[in-house]
């Protein structure tokens, strides 16, 4: 494509923007004959510690486990998403930046998106939690005899999961939220377990996946041969201590 | 008629003798500047990014804390007022203008063996230094090593002040290295260990030392614990670049080698390595390895799988010039595993020099890694690949990390 030819007006303009730039002082730090280093640099991921609820109240928690025990049922393929993990992994992660958003620009205007943009409100997800819990269990309560949700059998909340996901509830971010909860509920079941969630690498044991590595190079060639070492999370894994292999 | 003559000879006489003292002068200060990079004195008497040679960091020693001095020539905080004498004196016995005893930190006891020409070459330059006014108190030791003149009992006891005596058996050449290594380039002060008075001890000469937590690993030939492998390429590639194809310097050799031995005449490092080569080791058989199917090997094997082959590769032999080469590595086979626990916990940046600036860095692993696994990998890596050494305990590791968090 030819590029259009350039007016003398704006040549001299952006002639005059660059030396405008060049000429004022650099803010980006410099560095000269050595890299800068220091000893102990380190970024460690710093998780929250589990043993307790952060976001959630107790019937929230309940609430959220018991949904996350539906979306990844136990049987003898895995453990389920309650025991793996995932509700403690969703609530640490709504009491971070995660739950209130505070790293995406929420300024507005909130316009409604395609489907493939995914959710487009004001909400953070900490207060989407919150709303679509509560309409979760006045669903489950007002329509199967006063139960909340975590009380109910495991047909029936599935049921109840299944109206949520297909907008059949009188709540206006219905579909949006289950889409959250399956969401966080399978990033909990795969994320690094020192988030909290995948306990004992058991989500990676089941689909195969190593870990946390970064070297292959001895097993690149070996072909049709399974990778012969366990999954590795960021804090390690037990062998460092047990000294199996 | 014969004293105009005279006069007219002598009068020629001084023009030439100063045209040549001139250029004597210019000569002496340059050859000077040699000197000082030989000894390195900037490595202590300047401070990071501070003016040249107007005092350095202060020195953490086992009996307490003292601060390299101002060695420029302003008279009120350096050796302005110092007389050639004094300055000798200081490099040849340790005593500096007015009877002061210096610490031996200072290694007085490897530059007493520098030559009468070299230490006037050495004042010639520093009269030319940029006087920079900066008072240094350089004695920060509890009692009693702050009174000075404990260090002339020190002296009795550890230090005799020798001229360097040349080898007729050997080469000039072999006789230039050992001057370099025993005096000027100092050495042994890293490289020799100490004894409980912090003196050299004699016997066993650049077999490795420990200071300030790192342990410098023994320059003999020994095939196991020294440099035994290396050839004399191998040792001059490393002091000129700080790498060769076994391993990259980091930590203090990091420094010495980008201030000094970087900078030092071929010649000279083809002499050091000549004679290095000849540095007889302690003859001492290597020590059996850990068994590999012992719990601490099997743990640390994972370790090392998981942490340390990306860059170390399986089998120990790392990536000439960026990762070192832990089989057969002098270091990992040396009994002490300071300066391994060191670089594990807490990160180490190689050096740059012209030849290989890249300055590749091991990260920390103080933050993944808790004592037992530290202890662990190195065990590991110390004993695979025919390695052979002593297991290192989390005991150890604990007592680096409380020393290095200090």
């Amino acid at each position: 494509m030819p590029l259009r030819p350039q007016s003398r007006r704006q040549f001299l303009s952006s002639t005059g923007m660059l030396l405008l730039a060049a000429s004022m002082p650099a803010s980006a730090a410099e560095h000269s004959g050595t890299l800068p280093w220091r000893p102990f640099a380190a970024l460690p991921p710093d998780p929250l510690p589990g043993g307790r609820w952060y976001v959630f109240t107790p019937e929230e928690a309940r609430t959220v486990e018991a949904i996350v025990d539906r979306i990844v049922p136990s049987d003898d393929l895995s453990i389920g998403g309650k025991e793996a993990g995932c509700a403690s992994f969703i609530d640490r992660q709504l009491a971070g930046s995660y739950g209130t958003s505070d790293r995406l620009y929420m300024q507005g205007p909130f316009m409604p998106g395609l489907p493939t943009q995914g959710y487009q409100g004001s909400a953070a997800p900490a207060a989407r939690y919150r709303d679509g819990l509560a309409a979760l269990n006045k669903h489950s309560r007002d329509k199967l005899g006063g139960k909340a949700f975590f009380e109910l059998a495991p047909a029936e909340q599935d049921q109840v999961l299944k109206d949520f996901e297909a907008g059949k509830v009188e709540y206006k971010a219905s579909a949006g939220f289950f889409n959250l909860v399956l969401q966080n509920t399978m990033e909990g079941f795969f994320a690094d377990p020192i988030y909290g969630g995948n306990k004992d690498m058991a989500g990676w044991k089941f689909i195969g996946f190593p870990g946390a590595r970064y070297d292959y190079r001895d097993y690149v060639t070996a072909h049709n041969k399974p990778f012969p070492l366990p999954p590795l999370s960021i804090g390690g894994r037990p062998e460092w201590k047990t000294g199996s292999r | 008629m014969k004293t105009a003559a005279l006069f007219a000879g002598l009068a020629a006489a001084t023009l030439v003798g100063t045209a040549g003292f001139a250029s004597d002068l210019f000569d002496r200060i340059e050859a000077g500047r040699y000197q000082a990079i030989l000894g390195d004195c900037s490595a202590c008497h300047t401070r990071p990014g501070g003016k040249p040679f107007a005092g350095g960091e202060p020195l953490e020693t086992p009996f307490g804390r003292l601060v390299p001095s101002n060695i420029t020539p302003d008279p009120e905080t350096g050796i302005g007022r110092w007389s050639y004498e004094d300055f000798r004196s200081a490099l040849k016995r340790g005593i500096g203008k007015d009877g002061k005893r210096l610490y031996p930190a200072m290694p007085y006891p490897a530059y007493s063996s520098m030559s009468d020409s070299d230490i006037a070459d050495l004042w010639a330059y520093f009269q030319k230094v940029e006087p920079v006014s900066n008072r240094v108190v350089s004695n920060q030791l509890p009692f009693p090593f702050s009174i000075r003149t404990v260090m002339a009992g020190w002296n009795l006891l550890n230090f005799s002040p020798k001229e360097f005596q040349s080898d007729p058996a050997k080469s000039a050449e072999w006789n230039r290295g050992a001057y370099l290594v025993n005096g000027a380039g100092h050495c042994g002060t890293c490289h020799t260990p100490r004894s409980l008075t912090g003196a050299d001890k004699g016997g066993e000469f650049l077999r490795g030392g420990n200071l300030q937590d790192w342990f410098a690993p023994s320059l003999t030939g020994d095939p196991h614990k020294g440099i035994g492998a290396w050839s004399k390429d191998d040792v001059v590639a490393y002091l000129k670049t700080g790498a060769n194809r076994f391993d990259i310097a980091s930590g203090p050799m990091a420094e010495a080698v980008a201030q000094s031995t970087s900078k030092w005449a071929d010649s000279d490092l083809q002499a050091v390595a000549t004679y290095l080569k000849d540095v007889k080791s302690d003859g001492t058989a290597a020590p059996k390895p850990v068994a590999a199917d012992e719990q601490a090997m099997v743990s640390g094997k994972a370790v090392y799988f998981d942490r340390c082959s990306a860059c170390h590769v399986s089998s120990g032999q790392g990536q000439p010039s960026l990762f070192p080469t832990l089989a057969k590595a002098p270091l990992v086979n040396s009994t002490d595993p300071s300066s391994l626990i060191r670089v594990v916990l807490a990160g180490s940046q190689a050096v740059g020099t012209a030849a290989k600036p890249t300055t590749p860095a091991m990260p920390s692993f103080a933050w993944n890694l808790d004592d037992a696994a530290v202890a662990n990998v190195l065990t590991y890596v110390r004993n695979s690949w025919g390695n052979a050494a002593p297991a290192v305990t989390p005991g150890q590791v604990k007592d680096m990390r409380a020393s290095l968090r200090k």
